[in-house]
């Protein structure tokens, strides 16, 4: 898939993650919303998956970058015994208006927000973590940084070109007599896969 | 240029409760939510110092960041032009359309769009333009203008919209707030899908790297600068910032001040082509996006070179001065100018817009600078409207009346005053005793809902002598009295307990005769010149008492005689001299008094039975920073509690002439003020400027004849007999 950088962990292994960073992380993305699950392995996230499909009555998966991470590429395959998953950015893109749920990654977690780095640069993963309702995004629970003044200092040597950004829980409105609503244009929900493989 | 009604535009405003209500409630919401946000935050003060520092360097190299934007978005493959106003950018804009087969164009939010209206060129020329924001969407359908620059649609109910949605789209909308946002989801995924090119504005724009940065909370930003093959940037220069890390000074205040959240549902950078994959001729295939860039002028460079003006690029267009704005929350945005609402808005239109349309509204700034204290680029607002307000007076002059009344009889003292003299005896026939209840015909608006205060019989002026017998005979130290004219014509029975006050505490007073009005009010209307004058007659009359100390107990004067005076005279190197001397001993009264009452171990807490409530005067708490001086003086005074009312620092609505001017908006203020007052429970409520009193205490002269309103040295005054 095409990445603004390949190698996020040699920057952030550069002192900028902590364990430590993690206790304000879940408090933040608890509080926009972010539908939290710590786990130690990719499977874990199957049954949780699983759930969620059939919760929503979900037909169709869209899910990009399982070549960076091979056990992500398992549960794709886990997944697709059951279901339509779309792993090719074509066909992701042919059927992107009726995809129900995208699954992507995130590079790494900001302490003081909640929010995650999302390495957009492919279509695809632009695709399936805005247009579907439910948008479940995986990540290195290990990886969180302080505050945006790292998570810039980050960006500022690996952002030369291309599309990222901060993802901070779902799609949200107020414009209506400000009463809090999710997923105008993208998801309602956001579910993160906060993986710690070291435990 | 439109000549607008702005005092009928106000009036609606007024009279319209849903409008009415959802302000109230959101500016009573605000300051928690705002700081709850803030919560995990050190320092709230150094990142303000962070991004003040990083956009004035910006602004002060905003050329070369120009240049460098514009070779860095275009080796990346990207095509960066200039606009210097609204009619070349929608040249440039066409033909791009043109040149690209466009039909279809999806938007998101983007200020500058609107500055210029583009969407009705758009139009005009046969192109489809859909608004995504969810608000701004509802507005365009509607055919009118946002009211805040966050909160589009903040003057709207959910049945207002129910009806605008299903105007638009010819079916029945019930007003179920989830359902409206689910149908403008489905609504406008079609135009998503369908748009064949995307017009985003920036918040920010990186020079080093070309990217840009845009905050959603919907997520249309996103979506607009993903599907559609064009990508448009229409952004001015006040958004480019040198580097990528100084996003983050813009990213850590932005959303905490604009929208009470650590951080927005979606931040996305941008930088050059990104790749798309669509249909063609059947087939799947992957090319990249076509990215433009417009910067937009429009008077912007203009104001990067105004040693004044060029303040403006420390605005992120948070909209936190609007929200904390008296004036706003009372009758939203949409009197101001028709994109840029509230202070910050009344300048950008002054700068972008021309000062005749800035002059329709300017006076709407009440300079109560609580926006000052939450600005996250520490811009002064109030001052620079105050600039725009000289500027267009040195152009266009003052009119008639106010020109008569300041340059032919306000700086001829003596006039001036047999003036009010008179106007104690005219009043006569609708006075009552000390306020002015009813007045008769056109002038009835403006003792609506407030008694205007009476002119006394007799001034201060003609009280200091027999007063000033009773200083003491071995005085340690001396002190001019510099009344100002509410102390010496309104209130004059204050300005006699300032001086038995300051007797008290061994203080040889001094009343120079020859002291005239400060100027506040004429600086204030841009008469600049005029203003010099008065101040000149001030200084030299006060120099002559050759005093320690000069005393004022209205916090607008002693403001202007301690700093307004010396900006007057920054290019006269004799008279900046005497205006400093005269600025360092320049004291405020209560604050003067408390300092010497705490040496002098007077500063003890009593319980009286009395419960007092303490109105801090907007200049006196944000111009002087004098708010703990007159708590400590109450809590200390026999016979008195001290309780806190909601809402201290809030404006009463006087500000100088303002209350006059718009009368009704002022009383609106008033009655927030004067709810706050009941609620403490206090039967007294003190205040320590002069306009404040005349102001609450016509208010409550007529609404809550119960609960007294007196100057802290009245207060001070009584307890005297028991030292």
């Amino acid at each position: 898939m095409k990445k603004i950088c390949h190698e996020w962990q040699k920057y952030l292994d550069k002192g900028f993650i902590d364990k430590n960073y993690w206790p304000a992380f879940k408090e933040n993305a608890l509080a926009a919303a972010v539908e939290l699950h710590e786990i130690k392995t990719y499977d874990e996230a199957l049954p949780i998956i699983n759930k969620v499909i059939a919760a929503a009555d979900a037909e169709k998966i869209g899910a990009v970058n399982g070549e960076d991470y091979p056990e992500l590429q398992a549960v794709y395959n886990n997944l697709g015994q059951q279901y339509q998953v779309y792993t090719d950015k074509f066909t992701i893109a042919k059927n992107a208006p009726s995809i129900d749920i995208g699954i992507s990654t995130a590079e790494f977690g900001v302490g003081e927000t909640g929010s995650v780095c999302v390495d957009n640069y492919a279509y695809e993963a632009r695709l399936v973590s805005m247009l579907p309702a439910i948008n479940i995004v995986f990540m290195n629970k290990n990886n969180i940084v302080d505050t945006m003044t790292e998570a810039f200092e980050i960006l500022e040597q690996v952002f030369d070109r291309g599309y990222t950004g901060f993802v901070t829980g779902p799609s949200r409105t107020s414009d209506i007599e400000r009463v809090l609503t999710l997923g105008v244009h993208g998801p309602s929900r956001l579910i993160l896969m906060a993986v710690d493989k070291t435990e | 240029m439109e000549t607008r009604n702005i005092k009928a535009e106000i009036e609606s405003k007024i009279h319209d409760p849903i409008l009415r209500s959802n302000l109230e409630n959101f500016s009573q919401q605000y300051p928690a939510a705002r700081a709850k946000a803030y919560a995990n935050v050190a320092d709230i003060d150094e990142l303000r110092d962070d991004l003040r520092d990083m956009k004035q360097y910006s602004v002060a190299h905003v050329e070369e960041l120009a240049d460098e934007f514009q070779t860095s978005l275009e080796q990346r493959g990207g095509k960066v032009f200039r606009a210097k106003d609204g009619d070349e950018l929608k040249k440039i804009l066409l033909k791009i359309c043109q040149e690209n087969d466009v039909h279809n164009i999806v938007k998101s939010k983007s200020m500058a769009t609107e500055e210029i209206r583009l969407n009705d060129y758009l139009e005009e020329q046969g192109l489809r333009v859909k608004e995504t924001d969810l608000g701004e969407w509802m507005l365009s359908v509607a055919g009118q203008h946002p009211s805040h620059m966050v909160m589009p649609a903040i003057h709207l109910n959910r049945n207002q919209c129910a009806k605008f949605f299903s105007d638009e789209l010819k079916e029945d909308i019930p007003s179920d707030i989830p359902f409206m946002v689910q149908t403008a989801r489905r609504v406008l995924r079609k135009e998503f899908l369908n748009a064949d090119m995307g017009i985003s504005g920036a918040n920010f724009g990186i020079a080093e790297n070309g990217a840009i940065g845009l905050v959603t909370n919907e997520g249309n930003g996103r979506i607009v600068t993903t599907i559609p093959p064009i990508h448009v940037i229409i952004m001015g220069y006040e958004k480019l910032i040198p580097k990528t890390s100084d996003a983050s000074k813009i990213m850590r205040l932005l959303p905490r001040n604009g929208t009470g959240q650590r951080m927005v549902s979606y931040l996305t950078l941008v930088d050059g082509p990104t790749p798309i994959i669509r249909e063609k001729n059947g087939e799947m295939v992957e090319e990249n996006k076509k990215v433009y860039a417009i910067l937009l002028d429009n008077g912007r460079l203009k104001a990067a070179h105004d040693p004044v003006m060029k303040e403006v690029y420390q605005c992120v267009r948070c909209a936190s001065c609007l929200n904390v704005c008296p004036i706003w929350s009372t009758v939203g945005g949409n009197v101001y100018g028709h994109i840029y609402s509230g202070g910050i808005g009344a300048i950008l239109t002054g700068l972008l817009n021309g000062l005749d349309e800035f002059s329709q509204f300017s006076d709407l700034c009440i300079g109560c600078r609580r926006c000052t204290t939450v600005c996250p680029g520490k811009i002064n607002i109030p001052d620079l409207i105050q600039e725009l307000r000289n500027r267009q007076v040195a152009k266009k002059g003052l009119s008639f009346p106010e020109k008569m009344i300041f340059q032919k009889i306000m700086t001829n003292r003596k006039v001036f005053h047999s003036l009010l003299r008179a106007a104690s005896l005219g009043q006569k026939p609708v006075k009552s005793g000390k306020f002015i209840r009813n007045l008769p015909l056109f002038f009835a608006k403006m003792t609506e809902g407030r008694s205007l205060p009476a002119i006394a019989d007799k001034p201060f002026r003609d009280r200091a002598e027999k007063l000033l017998q009773n200083n003491p005979a071995n005085p340690k130290m001396r002190i001019a009295f510099f009344s100002g004219c509410n102390l010496d014509f309104v209130f004059p029975e204050t300005g006699e307990s300032v001086v038995k006050v300051l007797q008290d505490i061994g203080a040889e007073v001094i009343y120079p005769q020859e002291q005239n009005c400060c100027g506040k009010p004429i600086i204030g209307a841009g008469d600049l010149d005029t203003a010099r004058r008065l101040a000149k007659q001030n200084i030299a009359a006060l120099e002559a008492t050759n005093a320690d100390y000069v005393i004022a107990a209205c916090p607008t004067c002693a403001e202007t005689l301690e700093q307004t005076y010396k900006e007057l005279f920054k290019d006269d190197k004799v008279w900046l001299e005497r205006a400093e001397k005269l600025s360092k001993k320049l004291k405020e009264f209560s604050s003067f008094v408390e300092q010497i009452y705490a040496d002098n171990g007077r500063l003890k807490n009593t319980a009286g039975k009395e419960r007092i409530t303490y109105h801090d005067s907007c200049h006196m708490r944000r111009s002087l920073g004098i708010y703990k001086e007159p708590r400590e003086l109450l809590k200390s005074a026999p016979g008195y509690e001290f309780v806190e009312m909601t809402g201290a620092d809030q404006c009463c609505g006087m500000a100088g002439s303002f209350g006059m001017k718009y009368a009704d908006l002022s009383i609106q203020l008033l009655n927030r003020k004067l709810k706050n007052i009941k609620e403490s429970g206090a039967t007294t409520v003190a205040v320590a400027c002069p306009a404040c009193m005349m102001q609450i205490g016509g208010g409550i002269d007529k609404m809550a004849p119960n609960i007294k309103i007196k100057h802290i040295a009245d207060i001070l005054a009584e307890n005297l007999g028991d030292n």
